[in-house]
């Protein structure tokens, strides 16, 4: 497992150098620069853009060949140095550093709430097969994963904050993040990204349980006499885990790409989802890589952490 | 049974966390300004170094600038001690600042620090300031910059070698000083100047602005806090506001949201809303007039449609297109045609001469049809009717590109195909990204020459696509609109459609020239200008838009105009 582990992250590497490489030479081809953002302000003052475009480019290097460019933030990369932002003056990994709490705030709490409800429903659905909470619990998934995430979060805001007044109309990043303040201010924005999210889990597991509780060893369990809870919670969720646990991975890996996003976006929350949304239009080349590496990297692990788990979960299952 | 029941505490559970978090108490921002904005963010507070208009403004907040403007153009002294006394050739300006202001450190803020700024920082080859060009004058046809020199402590000079009747407003108005002492130590390092903490913190303005820099989460929100030494604090008291907050949210609806439920205090307003914030108790709606203007630009170079080059033609196309119509239908009533790049405020606009096209009697179609036939587009059959073709015959079909994502814009494109339509002209809409517009459609070069495509690569230089005209919009400085020169002139560095006008050429010149220092006669050649352009058409003046913003009623000391904003430190709570 040891072996299997480091030649998995010794990939793992390899990919990261890939999605480096392929990215900053794409960003570097784009037709676009980073100072065209500036045009209307600039033809506004009347001033030649093509003189400031000349101007901030050299200020930044970007004039020079983009063999140059390579090397030179490789080199700074291996030395620590993520370089600067060029949209928001700043070093991008202090940038990165403010920020990514606000993600993984919103994106652990709205996993933990679609993974909860999402399995208690989904097993509860199965075992009550064709019941009128399995009907009810079918209708509101299929409408939890129809909702668009924008759609249901303006309506949230529309209805539970213009209208009722419950709760601010975007997240405060004053609060202090250990607070009820914070608690507060998330309830929406983990409501709308934990919907679609739980709906989806509530069929996954619905349906692996479905499968299980036909198999012959809960036949087996139940003959000898195993209590329900147990032969549920012990054998058949535990084998319908499987599929589950990767798709929930997958998720995570997703929405920490940016899946989040638009619940930032919706909310107002600087989470990395508009840090590196915002980067890309504004041509910040440095943010754009490191937002991307940062992301591929994740995407990798969780993959690793997700094969390592099925040896825990299903112990016939070997990589050695 | 035990099942049922652990669910349904665990949902009861779930539902006393989200109960318990409703109810926590509600932050109340009673002496916080905060603004919403969906229009981005700032990239630097590092101004020298910004070349938007967000950077400009954040960092604006803390340092105030030689003077500023009112709603009714009148010079409004900050920095300055005194009125700029100009030369009676025109070529010195003499500065005095006040005596009471300092930096964070104490350190007294002299003329030194100003001259410095220019000299070291603005006009040098290591720090690429953008708009240098705001300070160079041509000389012997090329651009030198102007020449900064210490009086006293108090006292610069600026010596020109040239006359430029608007470079006070275009320049000198807005100029702000770095301290020479802390930027001397970053001189010639491009990178550690860009990566200054005092720069990017704006620990240094002292008693510069009515607030003082405290924090700012990127994308999320900027903000300020009162500064009780401001230097205005003596005549006029210390701002009202404890913060003042800039929040940027992510869409427009989520900003209207936040105006609608009280959360901000103030916030832009899309024409649509207008009508229902005006309903709102709670909220005051001011409509003020704006810089900004709409236009249709025609492709007067080789891959343009030949009949562009033809001012009649221009005329005919001008003539078509209702400008009631772009002002009611698309900017909902809060705009008003424009005939020139004169907004109406300008001190400089004037109607007296200037052919009003696109509004009756010069909205006709009739008309548009009689002058393409005189130019050779077109001809009557044997019924009377019109039929419009090429100089070839066959039936015209030309393309109008705009940027994908500007509702104004687009909605405007499918008023204009409409209309040209009654001509007989088949209108190709191209909506694409605003990076595609410009590098694929504003940019020229001459197709066999070498290096980099430039907004106007020459009389004989084309763009990458082929393109008859364009939806754009531009921005006025309606006192001293001068700067229109980069669109209008032959040689100007924006005009990516390819005018060229002699008599253009020659009234900037002017209006730019000792001639134009008098301001009675700067109103003559600017009002030459917009008959000259007018008649000429080069392209269709649109309108000029209206801004809308939304302000809790309880914020009082506003003075609605053009320059709404420029005495903010006096605005108050009730």
């Amino acid at each position: 497992m040891r072996r299997y582990i480091i030649k998995r992250l010794l990939y793992t590497l390899l990919i990261a150098w890939g999605v480096l490489t392929i990215t900053f030479v794409l960003l570097r081809l784009s037709p676009s620069s980073p100072a065209d953002k500036y045009l209307l302000n600039l033809t506004a003052r009347g001033q030649d853009i093509s003189q400031v475009i000349a101007s901030i480019e050299a200020r930044y290097g970007l004039n020079r060949p983009i063999h140059e460019q390579y090397f030179q933030y490789v080199g700074s990369l291996v030395r620590g140095d993520w370089g600067w932002s060029l949209s928001t003056s700043m070093p991008v990994l202090e940038l990165l550093g403010r920020h990514w709490v606000y993600s993984f705030q919103l994106i652990l709490l709205a996993t933990i709430v679609a993974v909860f409800l999402g399995i208690l429903i989904g097993v509860y659905s199965a075992v009550r097969q064709y019941s009128r909470a399995d009907y009810i619990a079918t209708f509101f998934s299929f409408v939890g994963i129809a909702l668009p995430n924008f759609w249901l979060g303006i309506m949230l805001i529309l209805i539970f904050s213009v209208k009722l007044g419950w709760f601010k109309t975007y997240y405060d990043t004053a609060l202090p993040i250990l607070s009820l303040d914070n608690l507060k201010a998330l309830v929406l924005p983990v409501l709308t990204l934990s919907t679609g999210m739980m709906a989806g889990y509530t069929r996954y597991t619905r349906s692996a349980t479905l499968d299980n509780l036909r198999k012959d060893f809960v036949l087996f369990a139940r003959s000898k006499g195993v209590p329900e809870r147990t032969v549920i919670l012990r054998h058949v969720l535990r084998n319908a885990m499987l599929p589950i646990v990767t798709i929930i991975m997958f998720d995570l890996g997703s929405i920490v790409f940016g899946g989040a996003y638009l619940t930032e976006i919706i909310f107002g929350i600087p989470g990395l989802g508009r840090i590196s949304f915002n980067a890309v239009f504004a041509q910040d080349y440095p943010v754009v890589v490191a937002v991307t590496l940062i992301g591929a990297l994740v995407v990798l692990l969780v993959n690793l952490i997700t094969d390592v788990l099925y040896t825990y979960l299903d112990p016939r299952i070997r990589y050695d | 049974m035990k099942k049922q029941l652990t669910a349904l505490g665990l949902a009861l559970a779930l539902g006393f966390i989200l109960f318990g978090a409703a109810c926590a108490p509600q932050r109340q921002a009673r002496d916080q300004y905060i603004s919403g904005t969906s229009a981005g963010d700032a990239e630097t507070l590092n101004w020298i170094l910004a070349a938007d208009s967000a950077s400009l403004s954040y960092a604006g907040q803390t340092l105030d600038s030689l003077a500023t403007y009112n709603n009714k153009f009148e010079v409004q002294l900050r920095h300055l001690a005194k009125p700029v006394e100009v030369s009676p050739d025109g070529l010195v300006y003499t500065i005095t600042i006040r005596d009471d202001l300092h930096w964070s450190d104490g350190v007294r803020v002299t003329a030194e620090d100003y001259v410095y700024t220019l000299k070291s920082l603005m006009f040098s080859d290591w720090l690429n300031f953008p708009y240098k060009g705001d300070w160079q004058e041509q000389v012997g046809g090329q651009p030198v910059f102007v020449k900064p020199e210490v009086v006293n402590a108090t006292t610069f000079r600026i010596v020109r070698q040239t006359v430029d009747p608007e470079f006070f407003d275009n320049a000198l108005i807005g100029l702000t000083p770095y301290p020479k002492h802390i930027a001397q130590k970053y001189e010639g390092n491009v990178k550690a100047f860009t990566e200054a903490e005092e720069f990017n913190k704006l620990t240094y303005t002292g008693n510069l602005g009515p607030y003082k820099f405290k924090d700012w989460v990127r994308n999320d929100k900027y903000v300020v806090a009162r500064n009780p030494e401001f230097f205005l604090g003596k005549e006029d008291g210390a701002p009202f506001f404890t913060e003042r907050i800039i929040k940027i949210f992510g869409t427009p609806a989520a900003t209207m949201a936040a105006l609608e439920a009280g959360d901000i205090t103030a916030a832009g307003i899309d024409p649509a809303q207008v009508a229902k914030f005006k309903s709102k108790a709670n909220l005051e709606v001011y409509t003020t007039p704006d810089t900004g203007y709409l236009l249709l630009a025609y492709n007067m170079r080789d891959n343009g449609w030949e009949g562009f080059r033809d001012p009649r033609v221009r005329q005919a196309f001008s003539v078509t297109v209702s400008k009631k119509q772009v002002v009611e239908q698309i900017l909902l009533g809060f705009g008003e045609p424009a005939f020139s790049f004169l907004p109406k405020p300008s001190p400089w606009y004037t109607e007296e001469g200037v052919d009003k096209y696109g509004v009756e009697p010069l909205y006709s179609k009739d008309k548009a049809r009689e002058t393409l036939i005189a130019a050779g587009y077109g001809a009557r059959g044997a019924d009377g009717s019109f039929r419009l073709s090429d100089k070839g015959g066959k039936p015209l079909k030309l393309v109008l590109a705009t940027n994908v994502g500007n509702k104004t814009r687009e909605d405007t494109a499918a008023l204009i195909q409409q209309e040209l339509s009654d001509l007989g002209v088949e209108v190709e809409l191209k909506l694409v990204p605003w990076p595609t517009l410009l590098n694929n459609y504003l940019k020229n070069k001459v197709p066999s020459a070498a290096g980099e495509a430039q907004f106007n690569s020459g009389p004989r230089a084309v763009s990458q696509e082929r393109w008859d005209m364009i939806i754009i919009g531009f921005s006025s400085n309606p006192i001293a609109p001068s700067g229109q020169e980069v669109f209008l002139t032959s040689s100007g560095g924006l005009n990516f459609w390819g005018y060229n006008s002699a008599a253009v050429d020659a009234l900037f010149k002017r209006v730019k020239s000792a001639e134009a220092v008098s301001p009675e006669n700067r109103k003559k050649l600017y009002a030459e200008l917009s008959r000259v352009i007018a008649q000429d058409q080069p392209v269709n003046f649109l309108a000029f838009q209206y801004g809308n913003t939304g302000i809790q009623k309880r914020v009082k000391g506003i003075e609605p105009g053009i320059n709404m904003g420029y005495n903010f430190h006096r605005w108050f709570y009730e």
